[in-house]
């Protein structure tokens, strides 16, 4: 059921910082999180494959919005995979999806980088491997419904709220820097911010609407 | 644990998320955190919204036969596939509250912990979270009854009551309360309760606390 995959990622990859078509992005995003499922059942090569030419350009020009030099985020997002499919088994298609999953490894590496480089001595195995603990079933279903819900909101979201989200997350920039990019005001980069936060929250009946 | 009251605000968690805050906020969030499960939950929407935007970044291409050298280092060991008993192990293992409890900075336990004094009744102590980019990390405590003097602060500063409690103008601290102050705040508060009152404290600047009984109040301003 996901054989033909691989193209619908590759109409993926020309879309670039612009915003993409929802319809196939969140398509897209289901068949990532299939893809990993099915490499965390049975170690699925062909279907790592694919999420590997999907997932590690983006990971890697994640990396270098946090200010990683090109060979340094190739290691980086290779290693991030890497952790991907040692780590698979562990991965719940019913529980988050797998650009969720991936973005919180990658982001961790970004971090220990960061740290590695201002603390040379530290650990580099230090992070994290550590599980949480088990939640109960309903929990993860429900985390599943709320990722989606989560990127559609975000999808949804004004244009000028979708930016300064994107930007809160991907880059390595303080937002002061980014207002100043921006051309706005810190305080106007903040209330997006917070607008497209209590937003998502409404979308996904946290808060009165 | 009892029911928290105070709580980061949403802008912190998502900072926490994006993993944009040093590495000493990053602790008194994550210590909230293990105690919060509501600011945990929030913190996961939060990644999932990173997820999100993980999507919209313009893919960089790899250097060429990249998953062939993936492969390579990847060698024979194959991923563990998963036993259906372990069907319900935490998809997001890797979450960074797993990876910076209190614990793993503290080398001693609460009670074995070396202050210092800094005033009559207040003591602290820092620790070693300066990993990277700016940012102080101390535990303060606070004998009950004491008031820190009025101060403000030069930028956010996060604290999470370890224990004990302190009350101020805002309300009343517990333990697992955390207090997420804008710089424009100004505050004092008042250890109360029968024990000392324990904080864990991330500030933006290096500050030295100062021993000198005339200069009690200066230290506490942009604490």
């Amino acid at each position: 059921m996901i054989r033909g995959r691989a193209v619908i990622g590759a109409e993926i990859l020309i879309v670039t910082s612009a915003r993409p078509n929802k319809n196939v992005s969140s398509g897209s995003s289901e068949a990532m999180s299939d893809l990993l499922g099915r490499v965390a059942t049975s170690g699925d090569r062909a279907a790592f494959g694919e999420l590997y030419d999907y997932f590690a350009p983006r990971v890697k020009g994640y990396l270098m919005r946090g200010g990683s030099p090109a060979d340094l985020a190739d290691d980086l997002a290779q290693e991030t995979m890497l952790k991907v499919w040692r780590k698979a088994r562990l991965y719940d298609p019913a529980k988050a999806g797998a650009a969720t999953w991936i973005f919180t490894i990658a982001r961790n590496l970004r971090i220990d980088a960061a740290r590695r480089a201002a603390k040379p001595t530290l650990d580099p195995d230090d992070p994290s491997l550590s599980p949480e603990g088990e939640q109960p079933a309903d929990e993860r279903m429900e985390r599943a419904d709320r990722d989606k819900k989560i990127k559609a909101a975000f999808e949804a979201l004004p244009e000028a709220q979708h930016e300064v989200v994107r930007l809160h997350f991907i880059e390595d920039a303080a937002h002061s820097e980014i207002a100043e990019r921006l051309g706005l005001p810190l305080g106007t980069v903040k209330s997006r911010l917070r607008l497209a936060f209590t937003k998502i929250r409404k979308e996904l009946g946290d808060l009165d609407a | 644990m009892r029911n928290i009251r105070h709580h980061p605000k949403p802008e912190t968690l998502a900072e926490y998320a994006a993993g944009r805050l040093d590495e000493a906020r990053s602790v008194v969030v994550s210590t909230h955190l293990t105690l919060c499960k509501e600011c945990s939950r929030s913190v996961v929407d939060f990644e999932a919204l990173g997820g999100a935007c993980l999507e919209t970044v313009e893919p960089e291409a790899m250097q060429a036969g990249s998953l062939a050298a993936f492969w390579e280092r990847a060698g024979d060991q194959d991923i563990l596939v998963s036993p259906s008993m372990h069907g319900f192990e935490a998809a997001n293992d890797f979450s960074l509250s797993a990876a910076q409890p209190l614990g793993a900075y503290l080398d001693v336990d609460v009670d074995r912990i070396k202050w210092r004094a800094v005033a009559p009744g207040v003591s602290q102590h820092v620790l070693d979270a300066e990993g990277y980019r700016d940012g102080v990390l101390r535990l303060l405590k606070i004998a009950p009854g004491v008031q820190l003097p009025m101060h403000t602060h030069k930028r956010e500063e996060l604290t999470l009551i370890i224990r004990g409690a302190y009350r101020d103008a805002i309300g009343e601290f517990r333990p697992g309360d955390l207090a997420d102050l804008d710089d424009d705040i100004e505050h004092a508060p008042t250890a109360f309760g029968d024990e000392d009152c324990i904080c864990l404290i991330a500030t933006s600047a290096p500050l030295v606390f100062k021993d000198l009984i005339g200069k009690i109040v200066q230290p506490f301003v942009g604490l």
